[in-house]
């Protein structure tokens, strides 16, 4: 039943969105008939373009990179799950003058290839708007944005034009050729606003993929609160227990647990716990035996945030870090 | 960066299992199908008749650039390299011209000079400047029957920019290592397939002793001889072979080119240009053609030539030689040729067998 109504909606709303406000007419048409209909493409794009290449960036995760694009003043980034790979890790985001930014991965989804990203550095960031709507119909003329094949300043990000040729629920398809570097990327209308963003393609240069802006707006929350949804092939959950920490304890007479090694290079290590720290509390919790501590990271994995009250010669201090990987 | 992408999942199979639900826009109204290229006849009549089309026997390998009534074709150096001229042939709008005459090479542009005995054609018309907003849109060669061009259309897509001989420039050469350090530091081991060195003859054993001139005794001395020297460039190279000394003209290569293995990016682009960097100046634009549709003219929606279509980069990105560069290279090319035609000891060009491009 519902998906009837669904079906119903789809087909009466193409009648709906030809009316919106700032539509290009051209949308409407099977095809640009002369120079008035493509001079009507290119000047609505020319016009858009600016804004949205601005807001355009680059993820550089070290051992690569893919695109995404900010859609916040305060630098709230969307992209796809397969660039972020995971929640809370550290990343760095290109803008399109090559200035580098301290971010970090917030949620994903697994299933759909939905990712979200935040500049953690103060500022005041170009942004673009969302098509919250859904208001893009088969035929609309739309570009991409990405960087393609990885970050070239002397190039800038790369503009393609195309149509949307295929819709599906949770999967657009459009004719704008993607390739590697360009997923999380954004696929924008021509009113400049954000549609999709670069998922996938298939061999035939027609085969673009992006997930719809409609897939965000319905896990918005979720990927607010840097939650990993679903079990899909986008992104791998990082496994219960296999986080590491690097130190070894023994229970403290006096209360807590006393860091007796620490190894070198470890999370620990790098959060600066040093042997003969006093670890008070675990994460709000008071630590006691050093089983505790065992079980209670057992339950954790790579990436999950520790937050240690401590003590070092009885002068108090706090440890915030990261679980790695074993 | 370039190195490790995060790759674009290839997922064929995800395309039909949406579900009923999904729309598709029939292929007929896509941005290359025939429905939309139908908006750019007026562009299309100008490709018709100032884009030449060359093939190799009945195969279609390249198309070029008419710059003047009278028979002279630019067209991609590469796509025609170490084809005899006797086995090409030029159609220009319906006709086709099968005496072809290779006039010049600019190894640097990687752009070739052919000449066809015509008359009255109708040379491209250069537009005032490539410097067009990103997004405008241009038209170049689609797919041709023997008749008829098509065309296609996209948008100026990036900015100008040089295009670096991806890997650097190089011989082609793997050197043997010495066994001790009194031995000789530069003698060959391997050859690339694909190298310009294995194409002038040089062999395994050879040993390197000059580069244009000036001797070279170690590794250093080589790079330092090969910086800043463009892809495609020639180079006399001194080497020795059994005590005799002798010299090559050696055409150097991007180091990405003569590379065994294809990237990521590269596999999932199908088909594209083997000679795609190494440019002064590109302009760039998202028309993907075949790689084999390089060559001809890129026009703007006036029906001027904006540029002349050098490679088909990968599967987003195409480049063209902007139409500032293009009118010197083919100044320059028409001159020199009206230079050699005006020696009076120079054979009529008839007389004269057709060089092939080595």
């Amino acid at each position: 039943m519902k998906r009837l109504i669904a079906c119903v909606l789809a087909a009466a709303l193409p009648g709906l969105a030809a009316a919106a406000p700032g539509r290009p007419y051209v949308n409407d048409k099977k095809a640009p008939e002369n120079r008035k209909d493509l001079e009507a493409i290119q000047t609505a794009l020319t016009s858009v373009l600016g804004k949205a290449r601005a807001a355009t960036v680059c993820i550089d995760l070290g051992q690569g990179s893919g695109s995404g694009v900010i859609v916040s003043e305060d630098g709230l980034i969307l992209t796809a799950a397969h660039v972020s790979g995971g929640v809370r890790k550290d990343v760095t985001v290109i803008m399109e003058d090559g200035k580098k930014l301290k971010a970090v991965t917030l949620g994903l989804n697994s299933e759909t290839d939905a990712a979200m990203i935040r500049i953690t550095e103060e500022g005041k960031y170009p942004f673009i708007e969302v098509d919250r709507e859904d208001t893009a119909r088969l035929g609309d003329w739309v570009f991409s944005l990405g960087h393609s094949g990885g970050f070239d300043k002397e190039r800038g990000s790369v503009v393609r034009l195309g149509r949307l040729v295929r819709m599906a629920e949770s999967t657009i398809q459009s004719d704008c050729t993607l390739i590697g570097g360009d997923s999380g990327g954004p696929l924008f209308d021509l009113q400049g606003r954000l549609i999709g963003i670069h998922s996938r393609v298939g061999q035939q240069l027609q085969v673009n993929m992006h997930v719809p802006t409609s897939v965000f707006v319905k896990n918005w929350d979720a990927l607010l609160k840097s939650e990993f949804v679903g079990e899909g092939p986008f992104a791998k959950k990082p496994e219960k227990g296999k986080g590491f920490l690097g130190l070894a304890s023994e229970a403290h007479p006096d209360g807590g647990l006393k860091v007796t090694k620490v190894g070198k290079d470890t999370p620990a290590a790098k959060a600066d716990i040093r042997e003969g720290d006093i670890l008070l509390k675990l994460n709000g919790t008071d630590l006691k035996t050093r089983e505790q501590l065992q079980e209670t990271l057992k339950e954790m994995a790579e990436g999950d945030p520790l937050e240690f009250a401590a003590t070092r010669d009885g002068k108090p201090l706090t440890f915030k870090l990261k679980l790695g990987a074993r | 960066m370039h190195a490790n992408l995060l790759f674009i999942p290839l997922f064929a199979t995800l395309v039909c299992a949406t579900g009923s639900r999904a729309q598709s826009l029939e292929s007929n109204f896509r941005t290359t199908g025939p429905g939309v290229t139908a908006a750019f006849e007026p562009q299309r009549l100008v490709i018709q008749q100032s884009s030449a089309v060359v093939y190799q026997g009945r195969d279609e390998i390249a198309y070029g650039v008419v710059i003047s009534p009278d028979g002279d074709v630019l067209t991609k150096a590469s796509e025609i390299k170490g084809i005899d001229a006797a086995k090409l042939a030029v159609t220009i709008d319906q006709t086709k011209y099968t005496a072809v005459e290779i006039v010049g090479i600019d190894p640097v542009w990687d752009v070739a000079h052919l000449r066809v005995k015509a008359s009255g054609l109708k040379p491209v018309v250069y537009a005032p400047t490539s410097a067009v907003p990103q997004g405008t849109w241009v038209v170049a060669n689609g797919a041709t029957s023997r008749t008829k061009r098509r065309v296609l259309g996209g948008i100026v897509s990036a900015k100008i920019r040089e295009i670096p001989t991806a890997g650097g420039a190089a011989l082609g050469v793997t050197l043997a290592q010495p066994k001790k350090k009194s031995d000789p530091q530069l003698v060959i081991e391997e050859l690339s397939e694909k190298s310009g060195a294995k194409e002038a003859g040089l062999q395994p054993g050879d040993e390197i002793t000059a580069i244009e001139g000036k001797p070279v005794k170690t590794r250093e001395d080589i790079a330092k001889a090969l910086k800043d020297r463009k892809a495609g460039a020639i180079i006399k190279v001194g080497y020795r072979r059994k005590n005799e000394n002798l010299t090559a003209d050696v055409r150097l290569m991007a180091r990405e080119e003569m590379a065994d293995q294809m990237s990521r990016n590269d596999q999932m682009s199908g088909d594209f240009s083997e000679r795609r960097s190494g440019f002064p100046r590109i302009l760039q634009h998202d028309i993907l053609g075949a790689s084999r549709s390089v060559g001809g003219p890129l026009l703007d929606l006036d029906g001027r030539c904006i540029g002349m279509n050098i490679a088909r980069a990968n599967r987003s990105e195409s480049f063209a030689i902007p139409v500032e560069d293009l009118k010197a290279i083919a100044g320059r090319m028409l001159n020199h040729a009206k230079d050699r035609d005006a020696e009076p000891a120079a054979p009529a060009p008839d007389a004269q067998p057709a060089p092939s491009i080595d």
